[in-house]
């Protein structure tokens, strides 16, 4: 009945996720005004900076999901982190393909050595490792509880990712909302910036629920499997 | 017996093994040689000056041979069957832990001085700042590399990917200890002032005390059986 219920509303806010970067792109090609700095390359903003911030999202609840599976070894953490790992690989990739699309443009290179940059790419092979580990051990409780050791571990880039751009010289931009005085972008280049971010963190939410409750179903499928006498159930 | 002892008797036991038996430290060492060997041929030196390049490539070489060489850490004690047994003792996770780190960071001090003297010879590079200065900037930069190759050694061991997995589990978190070692010691090979040095050092330092923290505290969910 929980896998149910979490598959439905993994639908509806699938759904709504879909809806709202659906009016996300209509913004952005009639609405929004257009950056004077950079023109139109800017748009990509309204896409890279919401699926940043889905990833790391994503990659925080697969932590503090598998924190609480080492702590607590109950299987419905160990499949939150899974949904909300492969979330996160998704949109990291959405992120680092946008990202050098922009960066062409705008610092006339795809790819710089700069820190959020680096530290973003490797924060990304480390939950591939996650998922590299825990597939690659014969047994599969030393798997979970080996991805979740990486998954906590490689949770302790993020804080430095997000204090990179104000520690190090970076050609990333500081803050533009999240900012003690207040919001310094455009009325209307935030308003499109939330709709995006609430459609982004409404749509891996939602694959997030879908995954999560397929996981519970296999795991339990497995039990059963496990559980019934040699033979097979008759 | 406190567990500073139990460090202690498990380094050392491994430091026994390792000499004893040779094998790793032998493959390490022929690795670092070979590896400067190649480097020498490799490099045009008429267009790229030795100097130049001597500090990232040592600290490559030292980061490969140590990730090459941390990954067989528990090897010995896993084929017989000796590991499950030293979890059987009264001794803490984090002193198994701590005593492998050292076994594992002496082994990479080796390494580290073999590779400075091979590929300062042989990429021709005089060699400028002092040993100490030197010293100062590989000590905390190969604990952090020994601290981590020790963590995640104990997970390759298990895995069916086995060494190819470790690089890819380690290297991500090495990437700053790469970098501000690499960064450190270019800066003392042409010979800048301590203090444009000094605040690299302090992240190398942070990243090591982190590392062996974390290790510490996490070594007991990747040895459970």
């Amino acid at each position: 009945m929980e896998s149910t219920r979490v598959r439905t509303a993994g639908l509806v806010l699938v759904w709504a996720g879909v809806a709202a970067i659906l009016l996300m792109h209509w913004m952005v090609a009639f609405w929004v005004p257009t950056e004077a700095a950079q023109g139109v390359i800017q748009r990509i903003f309204y896409v890279h900076v919401p699926a940043a911030w889905t990833t790391f999202l994503a990659f925080g609840i697969v932590a503090l999901a598998s924190a609480a599976y080492l702590w607590l070894h109950d299987e419905r953490a160990d499949a939150a982190a899974v949904a909300a790992g492969e979330g996160g690989l998704i949109f990291g990739a959405i992120m680092l393909t946008s990202g050098p699309l922009w960066g062409r443009v705008a610092w006339g290179t795809y790819w710089t050595w700069e820190p959020r940059l680096t530290l973003t790419l490797l924060l990304w092979f480390t939950y591939l490792g996650y998922f590299l580990i825990r597939g690659s051990v014969a047994d599969p409780r030393r798997g979970k509880r080996f991805a979740a050791v990486v998954a906590i571990v490689g949770s302790l880039n993020i804080p430095l990712i997000h204090v990179s751009v104000s520690w190090f010289r970076s050609l990333h931009p500081g803050p533009v909302v999240i900012k003690p005085e207040g919001p310094t972008l455009h009325p209307d280049m935030l308003a499109t910036l939330l709709v995006s971010l609430a459609g982004f963190t409404m749509l891996f939410l939602g694959l997030f629920a879908l995954r999560y409750s397929v996981e519970l179903v296999s795991r339990r499928t497995l039990a059963v499997g496990k559980a019934a006498p040699a033979g097979g159930v008759a | 017996m406190s567990a500073l002892r139990w460090t202690w008797l498990i380094a050392r036991k491994d430091l026994s093994v390792e000499f004893r038996s040779g094998g790793r430290l032998l493959a390490m060492v022929g690795f670092v040689v070979l590896a400067g060997f190649l480097f020498g041929f490799a490099l045009d030196r008429s267009q790229v000056a030795g100097r130049a390049v001597v500090a990232p490539l040592t600290w490559l070489t030292i980061l490969f041979a140590s990730t090459a060489g941390t990954g067989r850490i528990f090897d010995a004690e896993e084929a017989d069957g000796a590991f499950r047994h030293l979890l059987l003792t009264p001794v803490s996770r984090p002193a198994v832990f701590l005593g492998k780190t050292v076994a594992n960071l002496a082994l990479t001090w080796l390494i580290t001085a073999l590779s400075f003297v091979v590929l300062t010879s042989f990429l021709g590079a005089r060699v400028s700042g002092s040993l100490a200065a030197h010293a100062a900037i590989f000590l905390p930069g190969t604990i952090g590399l020994a601290a981590t190759g020790t963590f995640f050694g104990r997970m390759s061991r298990h895995s069916s990917l086995g060494d190819s997995l470790l690089p890819l589990l380690t290297f991500p978190l090495l990437v700053p200890v790469v970098f501000f070692g690499a960064t450190a010691s270019a800066r003392v090979f042409v010979g800048l002032p301590w203090d444009q040095v000094s605040g690299l050092v302090r992240l190398l330092w942070a990243f090591a005390i982190g590392s062996v923290a974390v290790g510490a505290a996490l070594f007991q969910h990747v040895t459970d059986e």
